[in-house]
């Protein structure tokens, strides 16, 4: 599907944020949930490259995408202008489902992985308190924090260098609470791996619902190539995490 | 002007020359969220072994230039459960139906094509010798001569669907595999699997695929796999699909060119999922304006 770009913005660091409309509404999107990108009309790169989506409208009119430029791919997304058009297929795989009856959900983010968290909070229903845990290298790649708080969340950073918020690793913070007394009835993580399984060990540790988003290197996206795959705990079967995840009970999978 | 598609293959009638390549299309059902697969000529399953297969560890793929690696390592659900969950679900559909299947022993693959052979709505066999044997040290089938020979024979004994071989291109003369597989009763040929390939992460010093080596796939393959048909079209009479990097109508029409009856679409099909439907629309402008009014015209046209 063919889509307008209207907002290429940056965002600190090597991180943007595009903002896309769709030639015709799209949809079944949802937070969790990713597109494959063309990155380019010819075969370099060949394959698409996949992204969560990050905001979005109801109606599927229009989503956004938060990009980290990492390789070839990710920096001729950042190139884009607004009126250029960009071709992405989906929204394919699972999303971040709240439990019936939850009242407080966590979110622990690293870098880009804070988009499923926007668009998870701008369509929160009901009466759920959301708390996100973000981390970052240093202060500049802390995206987001301020537009999840106007959004109502309440906002915990970290850094590695110190720069804002706690001095550490993500996961710091998030234990200290946990060891307050205080305890969610789900944490959602999204972001590096490391982060994600040590969030997940925490939270099992506490007997806390945990959903992990992973990150496999994925060719096709919608279950076709059997490339990215993972081992479901306990089996020797392989999944494709495109199509049974990318979101998945963190108990479920090897992380 | 109407321009004619279709063709009979070795006995396969193909409504146009337009086929899904083996592992790129699934078991056929994940592409009808896309298209109605019955407008394109037919496809091939992922390869099938007498017992699932787990596969290697990941990461199995990744970018390369102009093209893809992969190393699967033939992970399948295995001939019973195609036979009696996917079959039944795209059976009765109007297009060909090719079962690409392979066995770790001549044997193995003797007791597969047999099975197969007997299995209603596989229309044709497509033998993948690009695995390795584990009687002779795990080097592929495919890359002796008299080891080809000697499995094609096997599974020509137990089969008489049409049966076609696919030629991996990690060998020096590929026309002398071609015309062994003739020789040895196929019907037809597949050129071509994936080139051996490798990539390394120069920070971690370590290789990108889990499994080291994969096949690297494509429009980077496309100019080895056109010179491939070629020397196979001039060394046998046994028709030829025509494989390796096609992302468009006009790649089809090199293929056929080169000497393919017809042509199976294998990486394009993750990049643009309608690819295959959108080139069995497209061939016939193409062909018109060339001034073709039957594709066939065209096979092995060549003009050197
Ligand atoms: C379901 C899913 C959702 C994603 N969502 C986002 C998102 O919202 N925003 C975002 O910025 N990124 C996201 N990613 C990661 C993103 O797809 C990769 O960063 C991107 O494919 C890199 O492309 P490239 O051509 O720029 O880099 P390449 O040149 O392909 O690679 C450059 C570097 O990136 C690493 N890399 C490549 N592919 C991946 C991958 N799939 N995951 C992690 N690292 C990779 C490589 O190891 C390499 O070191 C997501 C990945 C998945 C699987
Ligand atoms: C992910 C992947 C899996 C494949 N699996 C098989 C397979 O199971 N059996 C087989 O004969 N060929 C397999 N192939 C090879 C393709 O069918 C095809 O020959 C090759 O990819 C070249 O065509 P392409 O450049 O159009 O992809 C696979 C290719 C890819 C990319
Ligand atoms: S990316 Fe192709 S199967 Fe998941």
């Amino acid at each position: 599907m063919d889509c307008i770009v209207r907002v290429n913005e940056e965002l600190g660091g090597d991180f943007f944020y595009l903002g896309l409309e769709p030639l015709e509404p799209i949809a079944d999107i949802r937070p969790g949930r990713f597109f494959m990108v063309r990155c380019s009309q010819s075969a370099d790169p060949f394959l698409r490259r996949p992204m969560s989506v990050a905001d979005y409208k109801k109606d599927g009119s229009g989503f956004g995408l938060v990009v980290q430029t990492v390789g070839w791919g990710t920096s001729l997304l950042s190139t884009l202008v607004p009126w250029d058009r960009i071709d992405v297929i989906g929204p394919f795989g699972t999303n971040f489902e709240v439990p019936d009856g939850a009242r407080s959900l966590w979110a622990v983010a690293g870098g880009s992985g804070v988009a499923p968290f926007l668009g998870l909070i701008d369509h929160a229903e009901g009466d759920v308190d959301h708390t996100v845990f973000l981390g970052a290298r240093t202060s500049e790649l802390l995206i987001y924090a301020d537009r999840l708080k106007e959004r109502g969340a309440c906002v915990i950073t970290a850094t590695e260098d110190g720069s804002s918020g706690e001095h550490g690793l993500v996961t710091e913070p998030l234990v200290k609470k946990l060891d307050s007394g205080e305890k969610p009835d789900v944490i959602f993580t999204c972001g590096p791996t490391p982060m994600m399984r040590a969030v997940a060990r925490i939270a099992e540790a506490h007997g806390i619902k945990c959903s992990v988003s992973l990150e496999n290197r994925m060719a096709c996206g919608f279950g076709a190539c059997v490339g990215c795959v993972t081992k479901k705990r306990g089996e020797e079967n392989y999944i494709t995490v495109c199509s049974r995840g990318p979101v998945f009970d963190s108990f479920e999978v090897e992380i | 002007m109407p321009v004619n598609l279709a063709n009979n293959i070795a006995g396969l009638n193909l409504k146009n020359p337009i086929l899904g390549a083996s592992g790129t299309f699934g078991y056929g059902t994940l592409y009808e969220r896309f298209y109605d697969i019955s407008v394109i000529g037919g496809f091939v399953t992922k390869a099938l072994s007498l017992k699932p297969r787990a596969g290697n560890p990941a990461p199995r793929i990744c970018e390369a230039p102009g093209g893809m690696l992969n190393a699967i390592g033939l992970q399948n659900i295995g001939i019973d459960r195609f036979v009696n969950q996917k079959l039944p679900k795209i059976k009765d559909k109007d297009l060909v139906i090719i079962a690409n299947f392979f066995g770790e022993t001549v044997d193995e693959y003797v007791e597969v094509a047999s099975r197969l052979n007997e299995v209603d709505g596989v229309h044709g066999l497509e033998m993948n010798i690009s695995c390795p044997n584990r009687n002779n040290e795990g080097l592929v089938f495919g890359a002796s001569c008299q080891i080809t020979e000697d499995v094609v024979k096997a599974c020509r004994k137990v089969t008489n669907k049409p049966l076609f071989v696919k030629l991996s291109p990690n060998v020096a003369d590929i026309a002398k595999f071609a015309k062994v597989c003739e020789d040895s009763g196929a019907d037809g040929l597949s050129v071509i699997n994936t080139l051996s390939g490798m990539a390394i992460d120069i920070r971690s010093r370590k290789p990108i695929l889990a499994n080291v080596m994969g096949g690297l796939s494509g429009p980077a393959i496309k100019p080895v796999a056109v010179r491939m048909v070629w020397q196979c079209y001039r060394a046998v009479k046994i028709p030829i699909f025509g494989i390796g990097g096609i992302s468009c109508v006009e790649d089809v029409v090199e293929f056929i060119l080169a000497g393919a009856s017809a042509v199976q679409i294998g990486s394009m099909n993750f990049v643009e999922p309608e690819i295959c439907k959108t080139l069995a629309e497209e061939l016939p402008d193409l062909l018109e304006s060339l001034g073709v009014s039957d594709y066939r015209e065209l096979i092995g046209a060549l003009d050197v």
